[in-house]
């Protein structure tokens, strides 16, 4: 049936089409559910796709979608080889791959590799014994006074690394929640089960893995066990083998760690092909609070070269929390005054809120901020709802507040599903200002001014260009600060882009001496600016407004 | 106005692209390469530590100096593009610096660093003099702060000195501040102080601000219109009261022109001082101000020498200055010996009263009655270090104190002579 | 002869009544014109007494010092006194204007150098003036700063100032005028001369150690300068 619409788009045969991607962060649970049983499913996700190719995006990337107990949104998985009952049947995940690629969008999936749910059989066959052949597939000690320089992670929850089971009376290693073993790395068995389980999925068809957790995957004496050279050695064979057997296939690191850290995830460009610029998302929102371009400027000098086959990964607002870790305590402070003055909003070390709730749902910030998604150098990540400008449910535990049904109309259940609204796996947005009778897909299709129309114009921009994703940046300073202002090149094409990160007007002098000659072509109107001379090129700006420039020579 | 405007366009250009600010720290210069790359430093460690979040700027204003004084502060600047980047400072702290219009004048300077306050809207404002060497990060929050935490309009300092240094001010200045204006200012001609952004627009918008700042005075008048506008004032301790090394110690003449005439002139300009309010304290900030004690070498015959012979040989110019009494027990004093002699408190109070009724009425050339007053400033002087030889720094105090209070107990003295009633 | 008498009488009264006849109307004109006189000179009068209202001529002369001089005597205002000067040359110019037309034999050409002389008397009156403003003015200065440098001899180099800006302006007066130009351009050549051996005489025998310091003032290293203000005043 879906073929019927005629949609055919062959993916791309380039080696590097992660560069030009434009992902789509998505929960099987919240997206559509087809059954009416109130969870999210591959068939309704299947029947949403043409609504993604319609927004513009080209890869999809699935948060976990294994069998598992759900304690940890998935993140828990207890069987890597199948998909979890509510959501379908790996069928149904057969046939949303191939209506996905049959529209051009490749989609990547999770791989938790550093621990598995409690539930899973291999975790339960190790703590039957202690001599149980699985035994040694997790870490176990009799004390929990080994690695002591390791920190916790969740640190509203857990209380140390180390768990009691009563079962094998064996301290075991967690560096998640404490229903979630992590695997020892150190026996072969464990790494070569896990590269069979992600062969399975690549035969599938599959086009990458985001590789959860990766700096903690080994544990070592003495260290504060996170980013070990054997982590990086063992995640290199992964790459190679992948390389080999799947040439055109991605891995993706989530690893939060400051970007002079993450260079060794890149290596000489065999270990990772991206990965998540952590530290830039809260200063692009602290620039934008403190009016300053500074906190921007400063984390993209400090973030390292990297390899020419590698690729930054760039996110306002995900599934976790905003998180906080990477930056000084100073910044957190600040960040907590200004955007979770609530406690309720804070978690952990960061703040589990949506993108126009932050924004104050400003659509003149939240434009800003997705125009700076789309013109910093890296791969731009869109989480579901953000194009609609959804809000968020801090009343909901964890971070389930983010993770609410998508919100398609007006109607019952917002269109997301057939069931009694009690039956929905979480309740849905209902206040009047994010509602999903306020904020939904339909009532923002019909007008051309809606977030989603200027979204699809937005992304649609960004793809006229391959500059955005693959080119290279350069900073100018003009004196006001407030002015956020790059030059993008990539072979014989050269943007600019200039933010007005100030809620006032600006006036800005940009020195584009280098550029001498050529003329301005905004790249959302098409209009044609005056020609670069010697003079200071001067722009005036509204409040939180940007422009991308083509610059060419007539 | 002055034909040149002291806002010179360049200046304009530099406060634009910073914008509106919360803090604004204003230092104005005339070839001071030697120490103002230390004191911009300073300036900057204080705001990146004490105030990181608010929005500030360093506004150099600068004369038209000769020497690298523009490029060193340009230098200092924490902006992305020139420095390694600073992991304290959340934003971009700009520091610029521009030319005022009109030549080096300290009351230029001012004028431009209030335009800039004024301009940009910030909310409190620090002026750093470039002598001040011995600067510590410290200041600019002690000065700050009270502006910006605790509603402040005014914050002059105090410091701790030595208990002969700044003899003009508190054997005049600081006296006859406090009897005229009913409020207990330490330091009236403060080199460094804050102030609030509702004070800086409201001096900036007074009229005739910018022929005062043609003058001396300008940063008296600063503290004269927060009393006399009711403005609330503080002090805030800073340290230690060094000058720059390069200086030369200050003339008695220059430091009377500039210390004594614009008080004199204040006169004129601010009739609030006839109002009897007695005088208030002023809340100090940051620990009280000690006076040091280490032994000090000084000419004291000189002073002694220099009165006797300018009484003698101004009497005729006196004669027309102060009143026939007064005149006759100056040359009664100027008799004595060494030893015995002694200026005191009752007639070098009426001494000063009388030359500012005639510095009033211009009895002759106001600039001429200024140098007059230099010969009788210096037998004061005498008299305060032979008082104080031995003192500590308390006994210092009680004198000091007993002196502002015999200022206060003739101030009807100064209205008689004012209203021609004597 | 009574009728000769009579007709030489009756000759007579008729020349007298024809020359009075003649001469009346002179006069009226002469009366005339020194009325008008008079009511221009006012005029002019209250222009310069505006004139030096506006440019506050009093504080001038009250910073030279000449209104303290003024008052001791009685005198009213410098602007006062100079627009009734004023008045009184212009008036007196009109008079004799006057006078002229009435047509007295032999009056005529002293008349006509008076009000030709006129003007040079108005500049000499205001340079002399002027000049002991002036001299009054800078020997108070040169009074002071000697007091305050602490030189040995401030009274001195004060009256030596003022005599020499008065003897200047009082010669200058003096050419004005076309006075006895010879004797007094000798007599300040004379003073002039004195005073400036004088000087030198004293700088070069007495006033070593003066011509000493203030050299080494002047060119020395000012850290070099012997100050009693080792303490900042302020």
């Amino acid at each position: 049936m879906l073929f019927a619409f005629g949609v055919f788009v062959s993916l791309s045969q380039d080696l590097q089409w992660y560069k030009d991607a434009l992902i789509y962060q998505v929960h099987v649970r919240s997206f559509q559910d087809s059954s009416g049983d109130g969870i999210g499913d591959f068939r309704g996700l299947a029947q949403k796709l043409d609504y993604l190719h319609d927004l513009g995006i080209n890869t999809l990337w699935l948060m976990p979608f294994f069998p598992s107990p759900l304690r940890d949104d998935g993140y828990d998985i207890s069987d890597y080889r199948s998909v979890h009952p509510s959501y379908g049947t790996l069928d149904d995940f057969k046939g949303f791959l191939e209506a996905a690629h049959a529209r051009g969008i490749r989609v990547i999936i999770e791989m938790v590799l550093n621990h598995t749910s409690d539930q899973h059989a291999w975790f339960q066959q190790s703590r039957s014994s202690r001599d149980n052949p699985r035994r040694d597939w997790y870490v176990w000690s009799d004390t929990d006074t080994r690695y002591q320089g390791t920190r916790i992670i969740f640190l509203d929850t857990e209380l140390s690394n180390w768990a009691w089971d009563p079962v094998s009376k064996q301290y075991y290693w967690h560096r998640f929640f404490s229903h979630q073993p992590d695997l020892n790395y150190d026996n072969p068995e464990v790494r070569e089960e896990m590269w069979e389980v992600m062969r399975f999925w690549l035969r599938l068809g599959v086009d990458g893995f985001r590789l959860d957790a990766v700096p903690y995957l080994i544990e070592r004496e003495g260290t504060n066990c996170e980013n070990l050279p054997e982590t990086h050695a063992l995640l290199k064979e992964y790459r190679a083998r992948l390389d080999r057997e799947f040439p055109g296939k991605m891995f993706l690191a989530e690893a939060n760690q400051w970007p002079e850290d993450l260079g060794p995830y890149f290596s000489a460009g065999d270990e990772f092909h991206m990965a998540f610029h952590f530290p830039l998302m809260p200063r692009m929102f602290m620039g934008l609070k403190l009016e300053d371009r500074k906190p921007i400027t400063e984390i993209l000098q400090r973030t390292p070269e990297i390899p020419q086959t590698c690729q930054w990964c760039l996110f306002l607002r995900n599934h976790d929390e905003l998180t906080l870790e990477m930056v000084t305590d100073m910044e957190r402070d600040y960040m907590y005054d200004e955007y979770a003055r609530d406690r309720s909003m804070r978690l952990n070390l960061g703040i589990r809120r949506r993108l126009a709730p932050l924004l104050d749902n400003d659509r003149r910030r939240i434009e800003l901020m997705n125009g700076l998604l789309m013109s910093l150098p890296g791969t731009p990540i869109i989480y579901y709802g953000d194009e609609i400008g959804m809000g968020d449910n801090v009343n909901l535990g964890d971070r389930n507040g983010v993770r609410t049904p998508m919100q398609w109309d007006g109607g019952w259940n917002g269109g997301f599903s057939l069931a009694d609204p009690e039956k929905l796996y979480s309740p849905l947005m209902l206040n009047p200002v994010y509602g999903y009778q306020a904020v939904n897909v339909a009532s923002q299709k019909r007008f051309e001014h809606s977030l989603l129309s200027w979204m699809k114009r937005l992304l649609a921009v960004r793809k006229s260009s391959a500059v955005f994703g693959r080119g290279s940046i350069e900073f100018l300073y003009p004196a006001n600060h407030r002015v956020l202002a790059y030059v993008r090149k990539w072979g014989k094409e050269t943007i600019l882009a200039v933010n007005n990160l100030s809620s006032s007007a600006q006036a800005v002098e940009l020195d584009l001496r280098a550029y001498k000659g050529n003329i301005l072509i905004e790249m959302f109107g098409r209009n044609i600016f005056p020609r670069i001379g010697d003079l200071p090129y001067l722009l005036t700006m509204g409040p939180y407004q940007f422009y991308w420039f083509r610059l060419r020579k007539v | 106005m002055p034909e040149e405007s002291i806002l010179t366009d360049d200046f304009l250009h530099e406060l634009m692209s910073v914008g509106e600010v919360d803090l604004l720290v204003g230092v104005p210069t005339y070839n001071d390469a030697a120490s103002i790359g230390q004191i911009v430093q300073a300036i900057r460690a204080g705001l990146v530590k004490y105030f990181p979040r608010q929005r500030a700027v360093i506004v150099n204003a600068d004369g038209g100096s000769q020497d690298q004084t523009q490029e060193l502060v340009r230098a200092a600047s924490i902006n992305d593009l020139q420095q390694a980047p600073s992991p304290h400072a959340l934003r971009t702290l700009h520091s610029i610096s521009a030319r005022y219009g009109g030549g080096p004048a300290s009351g230029r300077g001012l004028y431009a660093i209030l335009a800039a306050a004024d301009l940009l809207h910030s909310s409190a404002c620090a002026v750093i003099s470039a002598d001040s060497t011995n600067i510590e990060p410290e200041w600019i929050a002690h000065l700050l702060q009270p502006v910006c935490r605790d509603g402040f309009d005014l914050v002059t300092p105090v410091y701790h000195r030595h208990k002969f240094d700044g003899l003009l001010l508190r054997n005049l200045v600081y006296p006859m501040t406090r009897a005229l204006y009913a409020r207990q200012v330490r330091e009236p001609y403060p080199s460094e102080f804050a102030f609030s952004g509702r004070l800086a627009t409201q001096i900036f918008g007074q009229e005739g601000w910018a022929e005062e700042a043609e003058q001396d005075g300008a940063k008296l008048y600063l503290t004269i219109s927060a009393i006399t506008s009711g403005f609330k004032l503080a002090q805030a301790l800073l340290g230690n009261k060094t000058r720059a090394q390069s200086n030369p110690p200050a003339d008695v003449v220059d430091a009377l022109r500039e210390g004594v005439g614009p008080l004199f002139l204040s006169l004129d300009h601010y009739p609030a001082w006839r109002s009897n309010a007695p005088s208030e304290p002023v809340p100090i900030f940051g620990g009280r101000p000690e006076l040091t004690l280490d032994p000090l070498r000084i000419n004291r015959k000189r002073l002694y020498d220099l009165f006797r012979s300018g009484v003698e040989e101004l009497a005729p110019l006196l004669n027309s200055i102060v009143s026939r009494s007064t005149l006759r027990e100056l040359q009664q004093l100027a008799s004595r010996e060494e030893q015995d002699f002694c200026y005191c408190d009752e007639l070098w109070v009426r001494t000063i009263y009388e030359f500012a009724a005639s510095y009033h009425r211009a009895v002759i050339n106001r600039d001429h009655i200024i140098q007059a007053l230099a010969p009788l400033y210096r037998g004061r002087a005498y008299t305060f270090l032979l008082e104080n030889r031995d003192s500590q720094g308390e006994e210092v105090e009680r004198n000091v104190e007993a002196l502002c209070l015999t200022f206060e107990k003739f101030k009807p003295y100064l209205e008689d002579l004012w209203d021609g009633r004597r | 002869m009574w009728d000769k008498f009579v007709v030489e009488l009756s000759q007579a009264t008729q020349e007298i009544i024809r020359n009075l006849a003649q001469f009346l109307p002179r006069l009226l004109v002469t009366l005339i014109t020194v009325v008008i006189g008079g009511l221009a000179a006012w005029v002019i009068e209250v222009i310069v007494r505006s004139v030096l209202r506006l440019v506050k001529f009093d504080r001038l002369s009250d910073d030279a010092g000449a209104s303290q001089f003024l008052r001791r005597t009685a005198l009213p205002s410098s602007t006062e006194l100079l627009s009734r000067f004023v008045f009184w040359v212009a008036w007196i110019g009109f008079i004799l204007v006057g006078v002229n037309v009435l047509g007295i034999v032999g009056l005529e050409p002293h008349i006509s150098k008076l009000v030709a002389y006129l003007p040079r008397l108005v500049a000499a009156v205001c340079l002399i003036f002027f000049g002991l403003l002036a001299a009054s003015f800078f020997s108070r200065a040169a009074l002071l700063a000697a007091v305050n440098a602490g030189s040995p001899s401030p009274k001195l180099i004060s009256s030596a100032v003022r005599t020499l800006i008065t003897v200047l302006s009082v010669s200058m007066a003096f050419e004005e005028l076309g006075l006895a130009e010879q004797t007094v351009l000798i007599a300040f050549g004379l003073i002039f001369g004195a005073l400036l051996f004088g000087l030198a005489l004293a700088f070069g025998l007495g006033g070593q150690e003066l011509a000493k310091r203030f050299l080494e003032a002047r060119f020395a290293h000012p850290k070099q300068r012997e100050h009693e203000d080792e303490l900042s005043p302020l």
